[in-house]
């Protein structure tokens, strides 16, 4: 196996991402929003954090979690357990633990801010955690809960974001190219109507609630004396906690959408595909929830890097900065080639990049194999984007 | 005082007259069907909370087992107590305040009211919230001896364990202040008043003071036997003042719902939620606000906008202080969750069974109905031809009244396109001056009673009383007499008649006014004061005269005594003495209403009706 392998490989991986770019992703985002002041909008807190809580848990790292809280429930001198917020009664998880970065806190949670985060129009002076600084390869989750109405959702106590206001902040974010695939979950009362202005392409929305309906809250904890979390999040978080069971899981949106019962949510949770270009069948639920797994190279292959070869001189490997460049460009792949027969077992040399050791005759067919792959991909290609046309 | 009629109206003014005299009946009418139909379901309206802070019921409430024997024990130091001076009291709770690791603190108080001095000594202690900021506080108070009298054992001894027992959460988001008065009328209200820095100079001064009051609980559990049947909220303030709405709603729920506790209201005991009940319960809550007295200590705290309610236990039952400590943790961890005062629900309103209410928006009409029933009587009796003094000069009357015809009929020619309006007020002239000072005059001696009564003892409030009665009968009769013998005999009847006008419209006016802030007081006043209407100066008629008097003096300020002191079976020297205490301790109002609104009202329609008497005597009669 040499190049010839390694470029049909790497065609092949590049293939899928040429073909059908809306499925590939390279980071994860999640922004989680709660809009609600007051210790008796504990269960919004609690809402959010349970998100915070299933994201982190499947992988993406808080650098690409905007966690906005608008109040600080925990700290609130009538909370029964300071310094906790509990999202059930049985109080098994603090959701508040020790490992939580808090990025919009208190009156920092605004609609200005809110849309400013989206379409990074941020001043200057912005850290990093107060950013999303997502481009059109990544997925973002954004979830919002809070107080709504038709078309509007209440900031703190003093504004509301309406639904066009979102869904321009989405174009804008599109033609920013500041996305790869959306996903909009948001729970409040009459939340459908939230997602039904969005216009942007590959944004795929569920919300708690229909027109004129309220979302109700679970259950209250009466320790703490306050509800503890919504419905339509209780249940999501049920089938994700259950079911979802790591980054790798194989579950796929349409198996979670399927799971919602508008009897035990207690309002009619909705789901916006137009926009969205997959089948809900083949979106897994960690395309948004969880972090990226697969790693996609930049440029021409490998081409020098100091750290590498560096890395390779440690390991033991006698290599020339020369024999390295020639490892990673073309005109050394046939050179080796016959002198490797003759230096085969006899000596650790340098023979490129880390590969699995193959025998020649497998080699040829491999290479068969794989222009085989390739040319069966593109008829495939072919014959899909003719069928699309159709 | 340019009333504008069409002009074909002019010739005929009794067509307008009798309109008016419709409409009063009729808004008068209407005015009391209303009220009589608000006890209906589709006229009330059942509670709800209105302020989402509360959360009333949503937290498990954990006092009861070894709490309980805390409370019985404190129960026999009251017990020990029960008979001892104030000072001595107050320094036997300090201490037990102060063993629970609270800041104490005590104020004397004395007032002086009906020839009675009312002395005692407040103690209350601070617990400050231990993760709040002190902006805020709540109090729950329990008088040493409750509005009857009787000595508030299991209130007083819930309160110390309640103490205790609230110094080990540390959930508080407002500071909480125990205070225990020495009795249940002054003592609150010297401590109220000096809270806010706003007390007489025999009242000290607080030394230890904590944020703004939003919220007062009282509890109210007297005598040595422990178990209870209900809870009675009793929630009428100062000048009929009431506390937010859901202040009682949030206790109703949690004793009910959460306690499993009945609730009563204005002492309705079988209360079955019908028509009936509905009605009296909402009569009673009507005649405490309209007396605007104090029902218990919580009632002195409303003036100063802060909420408060006493809960009261009822009767034989077997709910013990476990649950009623409950209760007042469970409502106190509700009034903890409030974000900012009470503000939410209705400042206004009227109960008539413990869900179910009336606002102001539906029963205002009855009252301003009734008010407006004298405002229209009154305007009927100015445009009334009688309010004219025709007869001296009637020649010039009568030319007046031609020119004035021409110089209409003129205008009605070159105005074509104006509508065709004249004044009603041609014609000879009123006289104003003899009824102006008729009317100014008697409210001017309304001063005299109200000075008499709050300056007078007790012990001679009673001869003073009937001594003034007989004068209220005499005055007008005096009054016409005088009035008759010096004035002209064509200017009497206007005289009399538009007296009666002018203050029909002063009381049509106060009491609209009245009835956005007492509603209940400007009602029942309206109510007794129906007959000044219709009863007018018959010089022809002397039976209707006689019976017009008898009626004036069966709805007269002193009947009303009567029947209120019937009411709760207290002699009438009681009531009044009630409210000169009101007055100099409370800062009741409903004193300067009665004798300066009320009663020269009566007194002015008193003179029209004796006039009549006196004018066949004299045989002035026109």
């Amino acid at each position: 196996m040499k190049l010839s392998s390694w470029s049909s490989l790497a065609l092949l991986s590049l293939l899928p991402s040429a073909c059908v770019a809306h499925s590939q992703h390279t980071s994860n985002w999640a922004v989680l929003v709660s809009t609600s002041r007051f210790w008796f909008n504990y269960r919004h807190l609690a809402n959010v954090l349970s998100m915070y809580r299933t994201v982190k848990r499947l992988g993406i790292p808080d650098s690409q979690i905007i966690l906005m809280l608008s109040d600080d429930v925990a700290c609130n001198p009538r909370n029964t357990f300071p310094g906790t917020v509990y999202n059930n009664a049985d109080r098994a998880i603090d959701l508040y633990g020790d490992n939580i970065e808090v990025d919009y806190r208190g009156y920092e949670v605004t609609v200005e801010n809110f849309i400013r985060l989206l379409t990074d129009r941020v001043p200057p002076d912005t850290p990093r955690s107060k950013r999303l600084l997502t481009d059109d390869r990544s997925n973002i989750f954004i979830y919002m809960t809070g107080h709504g109405g038709n078309e509007f959702l209440k900031f703190q106590d003093a504004e509301e974001i309406s639904a066009f206001d979102i869904a321009d902040a989405f174009q804008q974010m599109f033609e920013k190219k500041r996305y790869n695939e959306m996903l909009f979950m948001i729970d409040t009362c009459q939340a459908n109507t939230m997602y039904s202005k969005f216009y942007s392409p590959n944004i795929l929305a569920t919300g708690s609630s229909e027109l004129d309906q309220s979302s109700y809250s679970h259950h209250a904890d009466n320790d703490v004396g306050v509800a503890v979390i919504d419905r339509y999040t209780y249940f999501n978080l049920e089938y994700l906690e259950t079911h979802v069971q790591n980054a790798s899981s194989k579950h796929t949106l349409a198996d979670l959408f399927s799971s919602y019962d508008p009897v035990k949510i207690a309002s009619t949770p909705g789901i916006r595909t137009d926009l969205f270009r997959r089948d809900l069948s083949e979106v897994l639920i960690t395309d948004f929830l969880g972090n990226v797994q697969n790693v996609e190279v930049d440029g021409d292959g490998m081409i020098l890097d100091e750290d590498l070869l560096a890395l390779a001189r440690s390991a033991g490997y006698n290599i020339t900065e020369q024999e390295w460049k020639d490892a990673m460009t073309g005109g050394y792949h046939e050179k080796t080639k016959e002198e490797r027969d003759t230096v085969v077992g006899e000596q650790r040399t340098w023979e490129g990049p880390a590969k699995v050791h193959k025998d020649r005759e497998s080699d040829f067919w491999r290479n068969v194999m794989s222009a085989g792959a390739v040319g069966v991909c593109f008829v495939g290609y072919w014959v899909f984007s003719m069928i699309d046309k159709v | 005082m340019a009333l504008r009629v069409p002009v074909n109206l002019r010739k005929n003014l009794s067509v307008v007259l009798y309109a008016f005299q419709g409409l009063s009946i009729v808004a008068v009418i209407v005015g009391l069907a209303s009220l009589l139909l608000l006890p209906l379901d589709e006229y009330s309206r059942r509670t709800y909370i209105s302020e989402n802070a509360l959360l009333p019921g949503q937290v498990h409430a954990y006092f009861g087992g070894s709490e309980q024997n805390i409370v019985r024990a404190f129960r026999r130091e009251v017990d020990l107590l029960g008979n001892s001076t104030s000072d001595v009291v107050a320094e036997r709770m300090a201490e037990i305040f102060r063993s629970a690791g609270l800041k104490v603190a005590k104020q004397r108080y004395s007032y002086k009211a009906a020839g009675g001095e009312y002395t005692g000594e407040n103690v209350y202690a601070v617990l400050h919230a231990p993760r709040g900021d002190a902006t805020e506080a709540i109090v729950l108070c329990a008088p040493w001896r409750n509005i009857d009298h009787l000595l508030n054992e299991g209130g007083v001894a819930l309160t110390l364990a309640l103490s205790r027992y609230f110094k080990r959460w540390s959930l508080w988001s407002k500071d909480i202040i125990f205070l225990i008065s020495s009795d249940a009328r002054a003592g609150p209200q010297a401590w109220v008043d000096a809270y806010h820095d706003l007390h007489g100079e025999n009242i000290q001064s607080l030394s230890v003071k904590s944020g703004a009051i939003q919220g007062v609980v009282v509890v109210d559990y007297p005598g040595a036997y422990h178990r209870f049947e209900s809870l009675h909220i009793i929630y009428d303030g100062i000048n009929g003042q009431l506390p937010n709405l859901d202040l009682i709603n949030t206790a109703v729920q949690i004793s009910r719902d959460q306690m499993g506790l009945r609730t009563d209201l204005q002492e309705m005991w079988n209360h079955n939620d019908g028509y009936r009940h509905r009605l009296k319960t909402m009569l009673r809550g009507m005649v405490n606000q309209a007396l605007g007295h104090s029902t218990g200590p919580h009632s002195s705290f409303i003036p100063y906008h802060i909420d408060a309610i006493t809960l009261a236990t009822h009767g034989d039952g077997w709910h013990d202080e476990g649950s009623l400590g409950r209760t007042v943790e469970s409502v106190f961890r509700s009034l903890n969750n409030l974000l900012e005062h009470f503000h939410q629900s209705f400042f206004f309103y009227l109960l008539m069974a413990p869900k179910r209410f009336v606002s102001i928006g539906t029963y205002l009409p009855s009252a301003m109905l009734l008010a407006v029933g004298l405002t229209l009587t009154a305007i009927r009796l100015w445009v009334d031809p009688r309010s004219r003094s025709v007869g001296g000069d009637g020649g010039e009357v009568a030319k007046a009244e031609k020119t004035s015809e021409k110089e209409d009929l003129k205008s009605g020619k070159e105005g074509s396109g104006k509508v065709e309006v004249v004044a009603v007020d041609s014609g000879p002239k009123r006289e104003l001056f003899l009824p102006m000072s008729i009317v100014i005059g008697v409210h001017f001696c309304g001063a005299i009673p109200f000075a008499v009564f709050n300056l007078v003892d007790y012990k001679s409030m009673a001869s003073v009383f009937y001594v003034f009665i007989a004068g209220s009968v005499i005055l007008p009769t005096l009054i016409s007499v005088l009035i008759t013998l010096t004035a002209a005999p064509h200017r009497l009847l206007p005289a009399f008649h538009l007296s009666r006008c002018f203050s029909l419209l002063f009381l049509g006016m106060f009491l609209s006014t009245l009835a956005t802030l007492n509603f209940s007081l400007s009602f029942l006043i309206g109510l007794f004061s129906l007959p000044l209407t219709f009863a007018r100066t018959t010089p022809k008629s002397i039976p209707l005269a006689l019976v017009n008097s008898i009626l004036l003096q069966l709805t007269s300020p002193f009947a009303a005594l009567f029947a209120v002191a019937g009411y709760w079976g207290l002699g009438v020297e009681d009531i009044l003495k009630e409210a000169s205490f009101g007055w100099w301790v409370w800062g009741m109002w409903t004193p300067v209403i009665v004798w300066c609104v009320w009663w020269p009202a009566w007194v002015v329609g008193r003179i029209s009706v004796d006039s009549s008497l006196v004018m066949a005597v004299m045989g002035k009669s026109g």
